[in-house]
């Protein structure tokens, strides 16, 4: 039960997001952070990055690494995705990792639309690499930059607290 | 005709006391020179051919007679069978397409199957959609999908027989590895060591695919199927019962990897097969630790001795107790009857994933040789003989280091200074011939959450050429050695531009050969490692060289098709640890040499 729930509010949670598209101005960019709501925001500062972006690559080496590469780089049967978030945009991005696409026989880009962890993130996945690309960020695992590490934890205790709100409606609403 | 009846009675002797045992049909074929009739050429994993017809003098003349494309991209491990009814027998990487050729008429189709399968297994196999190939004996082809069906097709028809699952891709379990069949029975082993399986080595009819036994790598020992009075350990009784589940944090076994996805060996005179198992679970040693302490994580890395009747185990020996490197034990067991001290031993070597090559007593499971192959090789100095336990060098160590630090210059690489790709041995020259990986890592472990059917890494790495000594080629990523497995010493060896990620043979023409992810199949003097024939396939090669004779004629075939671990890791280029941060890298990239595409290429010397 609990991973039905949690699945359907990783998929809501991406209606939400393909719901804004093109809605939403473009952020500021300078040359190693943009920043705004649109998906895709980063900062990249001395090699270090925000903890959205972090969590991207650490998101990116656990599912998307075994096909396209360390670092975004590609392999031999998968493209490059530093490249590829570059000349496709967010929404090629977002709708191929939710459908899949079947490149050729044999040959597939799943579609993750069953994978909460993949599609409440899709996001920072996207910063990541787009703080690979854009950003200059380098290779390898990055670091979290140390006040912005801080800032998150703090409204990450404040986002727990009104999830569990949320919970508590939700489960008064069952009943 | 008196050449074939030299061959046989060679074979005859080689195995004089074993014919009682083993499958009968596979013994005997295997015993003819003439036919390659498993994937490691026989139960001993020898992969040596005593056909001589292409030899060191004319090798030189050695060209392709044809080729065909299987239709499928990645990787294409594994390699032709060719049991004497003329046609050559193969089979693809994910969606696991098995051929049958015609070999006299350039590889016309006899028949295809090509099995069904959910997709979304492709995503569950973590480095590419490989397989090692099909397994024979008495007119059935044996395969397993990726999806963990096991499956038997009539080898004269393609008529599928029956089919048996072996596990469950929604949980991560996959399956690359070959088949080997073993009297009555097909054994079957599991993949899906970073998702947290629990893995497992299963036996089943070769009639009907019914279940026989499983013997668990993790876990208490009525399911790993160890007796703690009998299971011996470095020659001793192991003593104290469930260390399968002692030797892991609450629970943590459950979920404990152990995979054995590689090659199987079998001696049929001791009537044992020999198989290692994969990593231990999450990558992050901290999350294996016991009270705070490193744990020995049993039965993850060890190579395991089990009774193919009832999978009942007689010895085990651990080669890596708590890992902190990834260092998969799944590397084959090479059979090989050795002088040692003097004595006539019953000897079971090993080209480990560790680097070092190991050299044990097959009947008992006593530790005789541990030195290294790979001379880069830093994360242990040495192996403690009595204990049988690597002397870990803290330096490197990356549960002292801690999780979220990053350990560097840890060689070799996770993908081990030898991977999956089989080795041969040449009972007349007493070498082992390996591709081999030089390429070192740095690593940091971080805490990994368990979701079944999700990735349980757990660390991160970034890999790296390993340092060169004097006289080796600049930024080289691997090399083809001859190792003597008593002495403990690299005879030859040759480097190569990249990982040499392709099975090797040894043949009684004085030849080694393998092949290069550039897509080279070498022929190499088998004395001095001197090239003497090379041929550019399409497609980078993983697959492996094997060699039989047909109406008189030798040939060689082999898969290329460029994939695998090398061909995620390697695609790009490594890093150069020297430059900063973004850099481009200075080594190597594979992508600029080889791209996709499964092709069978059989060669033979003009007529």
């Amino acid at each position: 039960m609990t991973v039905f729930a949690r699945s359907c509010r990783g998929i809501l949670s991406l209606f939400a997001v393909l719901l804004t598209l093109g809605l939403v101005q473009a952020g500021q960019a300078d040359e190693d952070r943009i920043t705004g709501e649109a998906p895709g925001a980063f900062v990249v500062e001395d090699g270090k990055v925000d903890p959205d972006t972090y969590e991207g690559y650490i998101i990116y080496t656990r599912v998307c690494m075994a096909c396209h590469g360390p670092d975004g780089l590609g392999s031999s049967f998968a493209p490059n995705l530093v490249r590829a978030v570059e000349r496709r945009g967010w929404e090629n991005f977002a709708g191929t990792i939710a459908s899949g696409r079947e490149v050729q026989p044999g040959q597939v880009m799943p579609s993750f639309a069953d994978d909460p962890n993949v599609m409440g993130n899709i996001p920072k996945i996207f910063s990541y690499l787009r703080a690979r690309g854009e950003g200059g960020l380098g290779r390898g695992r990055p670091k979290i930059i140390e006040s912005m590490q801080e800032q998150d934890e703090e409204s990450a205790e404040k986002g727990a607290e009104e999830e569990e709100k949320d919970e508590a409606a939700e489960e008064a609403n069952a009943e | 005709m008196l050449r074939e009846t030299g061959y046989v009675l060679a074979a005859m002797g080689l195995m004089a006391a074993s014919v009682a045992h083993a499958n009968q049909n596979q013994l005997e074929l295997q015993q003819n020179p003439e036919y390659w009739a498993t994937q490691l050429g026989n139960y001993q994993g020898n992969r040596f051919s005593e056909l001589d017809q292409i030899n060191r003098d004319n090798v030189g003349e050695l060209r392709s007679v044809w080729q065909f494309s299987t239709g499928v991209l990645r990787g294409h491990e594994g390699g032709p069978l060719y049991v004497g009814d003329g046609r050559l027998y193969i089979h693809t990487p994910f969606p696991n397409k098995v051929f049958a050729l015609d070999l006299e008429d350039e590889g016309r189709v006899v028949w295809s199957y090509e099995p069904d399968q959910d997709s979304r297994v492709i995503p569950v196999m973590c480095c590419d959609t490989v397989n090692r190939g099909l397994a024979y004996a008495d007119g059935r082809l044996f395969l397993g999908q990726a999806d963990n069906t096991l499956i038997a097709l009539d080898a004269e028809s393609g008529e599928l027989l029956w089919e048996v699952s072996n596990g469950d891709h929604t949980v991560g379990e996959t399956n690359t590895m070959s088949p080997l069949v073993v009297h009555d029975k097909v054994l079957m082993g599991i993949s899906g060591g970073e998702y947290g399986i629990r893995g497992h080595m299963t036996a089943y009819d070769v009639e009907t695919g019914e279940q026989v036994w499983r013997g668990y790598s993790t876990g208490p020992d009525d399911e790993v199927l160890i007796d703690p009075e009998t299971t011996t350990m470095l020659g001793e009784p192991i003593g104290e019962s469930d260390l399968g589940v002692s030797t892991w944090p609450e629970g943590e076994w459950e979920r404990g990897g152990g995979a054995p996805w590689g090659w199987v060996t079998y001696d049929p005179e001791l009537d044992l097969v020999y198989y290692g198992t994969g990593n231990p679970g999450t990558w992050n040693p901290e999350q294996r630790t016991k009270d705070g302490e490193p744990a020995d994580n049993k039965w993850a890395i060890t190579v395991f001795a089990r009774d193919p009747n009832d999978g009942t185990v007689k010895w085990v020996y651990q080669k890596v107790p708590f890992d902190e490197w990834d260092y998969d034990g799944v590397n084959e067991n090479q059979l090989i009857d050795i002088e040692y001290e003097g004595e006539q031993r019953k000897g079971l070597a090993i080209i480990d994933r560790t680097g070092f090559g190991f050299l044990l007593d097959r009947e008992t499971g006593e530790l005789l040789v541990a030195e290294k192959f790979a001379p880069e090789t830093n994360w242990a100095d040495d192996y403690d003989m009595e204990t049988g336990r690597p002397n870990v060098n803290e330096q490197y160590s990356t549960y002292r280091q801690g999780v979220d630090v990053n350990t560097t210059d840890i060689c070799p690489t996770a993908m081990g200074a030898k991977n999956m790709q089989p080795s041969a041995y040449s009972p007349r020259t007493g070498l082992i011939y390996a591709g081999i990986n030089r390429i070192c890592m740095n690593y940091e472990p971080f805490e990994a959450e368990y979701v079944a059917g999700q990735p349980y890494v757990g660390a991160t790495l970034t890999m790296m050429p390993a340092p060169t000594q004097n006289g080796s080629m600049e930024g080289r990523m691997g090399s083809f050695i001859a190792w003597d497995p008593v002495a403990g010493e690299t005879v030859w060896e040759v480097d190569e531009r990249f990982a040499v990620w392709s099975g090797a043979l040894a043949t009684a023409g004085d030849l080694a050969f393998y092949g290069t992810l550039e897509g080279h199949v070498k022929a190499v003097d088998i004395e001095t490692g001197e090239e003497l024939w090379r041929f550019k396939t399409p497609s980078g090669i993983i697959g492996n060289v094997n060699t039989f004779m047909h109406e008189g004629k030798q040939y060689l075939g082999v898969l290329s098709g460029v994939g695998g671990w090398a061909g995620i890791g390697l695609a790009a280029g490594l890093e150069n640890p020297e430059d900063g941060l973004g850099a481009v890298s200075a080594f190597s990239a594979l992508g600029d040499y080889t791209k996709l595409g499964g092709v069978l290429t059989v060669f033979a010397l003009p007529d």
